[in-house]
């Protein structure tokens, strides 16, 4: 497979299936044979259009656009505000007032929910060792891990789209359905040439009666 | 990774109704970006030849373009800024991806800002690439790009091998990327 016109093949074959490029650097010999097929592939679908899926995204993103101190609706979900949601989804969007209080969800940095209560979602013995599950504590979704006799969770919410991950068991990994992305049990991105930022992590304690409580909300 | 104990600020009270609701930016420069990204998309899209990349390149663009426009600002101002915006974050792809420099990426750098969507680009850049080519190129180009058949078929379609057609295709698309396919 390392031949050259193996790897552009492999290549073409992934634009003719309608697969993004994956490229690595030693690709680069090929650079000018990789973009040709691209547009190749490109003329071959004709002008293209936004899908209205991936359109309505971008309005909500356009609409949310990040300026302080602005909630985005990827912060909203993250957190796990309701309300704010709820708002959000009618096309606006909450301000953070000074001084008030709000959830904390700064790339990579922890969930701290506005009213936050602690909610059982497991027993111990129910989470499989370094698998994760998905559990959800109020409005705040999350994946849970175990090892040994620590538990840690993140977001099930992807750091770039506001779109719920789900876990591949197979590799170890969180994937994000909205684009091949995934993040490792510690919430970092996994694909060095696209880095997204960390997922957000969620508080999460163990009982001494071995149940397993995520901080959300009612 | 979080455990244990939460942050004593816990006993939070909602925002109170009413007084958070604004929208970050006016409807019509919202509206009007929309339509001009259906044109910055088309032209990625020409670029990366797939609907994934293309979808996270034009939401970069977006995303870095549409905080800093100006209510008020008129349509061909956005359209200017927008694909100034994709313009670079397209080098930032290949860039990255493949280490191409600035300058071999001028073609695509100092291209015009496209009128509006081009209907009739399958036709003229295929057609525009093909006839530049030798008769096996065309052939195998044709046959992979345009009908979308597998190596095997083109094989079959051309009396040669497997191997024999990949090597085809690749000094076919070497020869390709050599056609100005943009005037």
């Amino acid at each position: 497979m390392n031949k050259p016109e193996n790897r552009v093949d492999k290549i073409v074959s992934d634009l003719l299936h309608g697969r993004r490029l994956r490229l690595s650097g030693g690709d680069a010999d090929e650079k000018a044979a990789i973009t040709a097929a691209a547009r190749l592939a490109a003329a071959r679908q004709g002008p293209q259009r936004m899908n209205p899926a991936f359109r309505k995204r971008l309005e909500q993103a356009l609409e949310l656009a990040p300026r302080e101190p602005w909630l985005t609706r990827r912060a909203a979900l993250v957190a796990g505000l309701g309300v704010a949601a709820g708002v959000v989804s009618g096309g606006l969007v909450g301000r953070i007032l000074h001084g008030a209080p709000t959830a904390q969800v700064q790339g990579g940095g922890p969930i701290v929910p506005i009213g936050g209560r602690w909610v059982d979602v497991a027993a111990m013995s129910d989470l499989v060792e370094g698998q994760g599950t998905r559990v959800t504590a109020g409005s705040v979704g999350a994946f849970v891990f175990r090892r040994g006799d620590t538990v840690t969770a993140v977001t099930s919410i992807c750091s770039h789209l506001p779109c719920e991950l789900w876990w591949n068991g197979g590799q170890g990994l969180l994937d994000c359905p909205c684009h091949p992305v995934s993040f490792t049990a510690e919430g970092k991105s996994t694909d060095l040439a696209y880095p997204l930022p960390d997922l957000n992590t969620v508080h999460v304690r163990v009982t001494p009666a071995g149940r397993v409580e995520v901080l959300g909300t009612a | 990774m979080s455990a244990g104990r939460p942050p004593d600020e816990l006993e939070a009270e909602p925002d109170e109704p009413g007084d958070v609701l604004q929208l970050p930016m006016a409807p019509r420069a919202t509206d009007i970006a929309l339509g001009e990204l259906e044109i910055v998309y088309a032209f990625i899209y020409a670029r990366v030849g797939n609907r994934a990349d293309a979808e996270d390149l034009t939401q970069q663009v977006a995303m870095k373009a549409i905080p800093r426009l100006r209510e008020g600002s008129p349509a061909s101002a956005i359209r200017g800024y927008l694909f100034a915006t994709a313009r670079s974050v397209l080098g930032g792809f290949w860039s990255t991806r493949l280490g191409l420099s600035e300058a071999e990426l001028h073609e695509d750098l100092a291209l015009a800002v496209p009128q509006s969507p081009p209907s009739e680009e399958r036709a003229d850049t295929v057609q525009r690439i093909l006839a530049e080519l030798s008769d096996n190129y065309r052939r195998v180009l044709e046959l992979r790009f345009l009908h979308g058949y597998s190596l095997k078929e083109v094989a079959a379609e051309m009396h040669s091998t497997v191997g024999a057609v990949k090597v085809m295709q690749l000094r076919a698309l070497r020869a390709a990327a050599k056609v100005k396919v943009y005037p």
